[in-house]
């Protein structure tokens, strides 16, 4: 706005007079724009603003009779609540490891993958894989889960069966507390290591070719050509995916979580999104999780302005 | 002296660099291959178990092909009713929720898209704030209850009317149309709504079809909010509906019991039911897949 009307200060004084006029002319040109935005700002304020602020309820103790305005205030009665209770830290702990695994197994597939896909010669071959990899991406988490809950049972599952065959004793990967993790990251990579490769992958076909030549006529091996030139090439793509990945630290998908889970392993297997959803709204406690809610929130904002700081200060193109 | 050796020693060792990197090639085709089997192995094991009879399947000897071929379980599903029901309600939900979206996807990242708009910084300001925080799950479903509209679909699209993801990928499509064509049009005299409706929405063709998509798709997915908002069992979404089925059965797979008295085991049931839920994307996929990652692609144009 200021950089606006600098100029026009410069301007003689005719147009600095006509400035309401020409609001108003702006105004009724444009009010078709002007008019679709309405409904848009109204939809803003209720299903976006309305319930930031309505986490005022964590700081009160909130019934659904009494109303948000009509609720006692406690202050951070239920913070204090929620930092003494042991289920708090269960399910933050839980929370970072499967965001901590995820990071350091899963975020790496994609570009891995985007890597032998980039060096596959054949045009064809090479659409093929990508769309037969790209398809569990499409698919919702209960249908997911439900097959791989089936492909690990101890009795008829596939991994099982497998296992008997070189004489392995069946394993029950969903109910064991060392499998349930594993099979969650792994049941992760099958979904999204395959659509994560797009964006790699079109970093990949911007790098300039001639890069390659000139590699090549160095008479660097292709490993090196990957370390030196692909990796390179997509440095900022994997920054960017990186601080959106460090920016849900605080979140587990709801959904994965929730079809995978079972009572044997709730000790590993509760995270946030689950908890706030028994305890919150089959519970109804509403105020605590609410005050759980916020401090997920709040810690992901600072986590996410934080990456983003970071990435822009290692001189890579940051978020905004 | 030394380059003449270099050129001596040139052809053998490129010679026998290009044969390593061939079998590099040949390997790294293969690796891929096997990824992709992996990939695809679940879904063919599942409709295979969703057409197996119920001894082959407790008897673990389901693996890709159907063993005793039948068609019990979707016999049984049919004859319930219960999923073709859920699969209706996904039909409606999807289809008013994805033309909702649409429109006010359009109705947000048009008007946004105009540099000479007042006010736009702030509206696209308070758009990316709700990116980086929201209400949380709570707050939202008091919203959603103090409106009165827990147990209906509005209680699913309205809280969900735009993406702010795709609206900002929408309206970086919509700012690299030249500007000449609207000037040109309202120099022809066409009011504000044909030139979006004539001009611009038939040139954004591409970004349209792709967040079609990924609306719908979002939609016909879509589970953890009809699990919170939707409360009669005639108006449940299939994925809701394909969750009740595992959760009655999962915990006797876990336990590790097949369940051998029934005629058809809950498993193959259970399996017919993914299949069911799968196979309208599966079938469509095909079709679509380009503009999928067109849409991606057009994401990350603007990040």
């Amino acid at each position: 706005m200021t950089t606006n009307t600098m100029p026009t200060t410069k301007q003689p004084v005719g147009k600095l007079a006509g400035r309401a006029p020409g609001f108003r002319k702006h105004f009724s040109r444009n009010r078709f724009l002007y008019a679709m935005l309405v409904p848009v700002a109204i939809y803003l304020i209720l299903f976006k603003y309305a319930p930031m602020a309505g986490e005022i309820i964590a700081f009160k103790n909130y019934r659904l009779s009494d109303g948000i305005w009509g609720s006692s205030w406690v202050g951070f009665g239920q913070f204090e609540k929620l930092f003494a209770s042991r289920d708090f830290y269960v399910v933050l702990r839980n929370t970072l490891l499967l965001n901590l695994y995820h990071l350091v197994f899963a975020f790496p597939v994609p570009i891995i993958l985007a890597i032998l896909l980039n060096e596959v010669r054949a045009e064809w071959y090479k659409r093929t894989l990508q769309n037969l990899l790209y398809i569990p991406h499409f698919i919702s988490w209960v249908a997911l889960g439900s097959i791989v809950i089936a492909l690990l049972s101890p009795s008829t599952g596939f991994v099982n069966s497998l296992l008997k065959a070189f004489g392995i004793e069946p394993i029950y990967f969903m109910a064991d507390k060392f499998w349930w993790p594993v099979s969650f990251i792994v049941s992760g990579i099958w979904k999204e290591a395959g659509f994560g490769t797009i964006l790699y992958l079109a970093a990949m076909s911007a790098i300039d070719p001639t890069l390659y030549e000139a590699a090549k006529i160095d008479g660097a091996s292709k490993r090196r050509q990957i370390w030196h030139v692909t990796l390179p090439g997509i440095r900022s793509t994997i920054a960017i995916l990186l601080i959106l990945q460090v920016g849900k630290m605080m979140d587990v998908g709801f959904e994965q979580v929730y079809t995978l889970r079972n009572d044997a392993v709730t000790s590993v297997a509760e995270v946030i999104s689950t908890f706030v959803y028994t305890r919150g709204l089959v519970n109804l406690q509403y105020s605590y999780t609410t005050a759980l809610g916020l401090f997920q929130s709040l810690i992901a904002l600072i986590l996410i302005v934080s990456v983003n700081r970071i990435i822009k200060a290692m001189g890579e193109r940051g978020l905004w | 002296m030394v380059t003449m050796a270099k050129h001596k020693g040139g052809p053998s060792a490129s010679a026998r660099r290009s044969r390593r990197g061939s079998l590099a090639r040949w390997l790294n085709n293969l690796l891929l291959a096997l990824c992709a089997y992996a990939t695809l192995f679940p879904f063919v094991n599942v409709i295979a178990t969703s057409l197996s009879s119920s001894r082959a399947i407790n008897a673990g000897e389901v693996f890709m092909w159907p063993v005793e071929l039948n068609f019990d379980a979707y016999h049984n599903l049919i004859r319930d009713g219960q999923l073709i029901v859920a699969m209706q309600n996904t039909v409606l939900i999807t289809v008013v929720g994805t033309a909702l979206n649409m429109l006010f996807t359009i109705m947000a990242a048009y008007p946004l898209s105009k540099a000479r708009l007042k006010g736009r910084g702030l509206m696209l300001m308070a758009i990316l704030f709700t990116m980086l925080f929201s209400g949380g799950l709570i707050p939202n479903f008091l919203l959603v209850n103090s409106l009165g509209l827990v147990n209906t679909y509005w209680a699913l699209w309205l809280p969900a009317l735009i993406s702010a993801y795709n609206m900002f990928v929408m309206k970086a499509f919509l700012e690299g149309l030249p500007e000449e064509l609207e000037e040109s049009a309202s120099i022809d005299g066409a009011g504000e709504f044909t030139i979006l409706t004539r001009i611009i929405l038939p040139l954004s063709k591409p970004v349209i079809a792709a967040l079609t998509l990924f609306y719908a798709v979002g939609w016909w997915n879509s589970y953890m909010n009809v699990l919170i908002y939707i409360r009669s069992t005639n108006k449940m979404s299939l994925m809701v509906k394909l969750y009740q089925m595992i959760d009655l059965v999962s915990s006797e797979l876990l336990r590790g019991e097949g369940v051998t008295q029934a005629v058809i085991t809950p498993e193959s049931i259970r399996a017919a039911a993914v299949v069911f839920a799968i196979l309208p994307i599966l079938c469509v996929y095909p079709f679509l897949q380009k503009h999928f990652i067109k849409g991606v692609l057009l994401g990350s144009v603007k990040g």
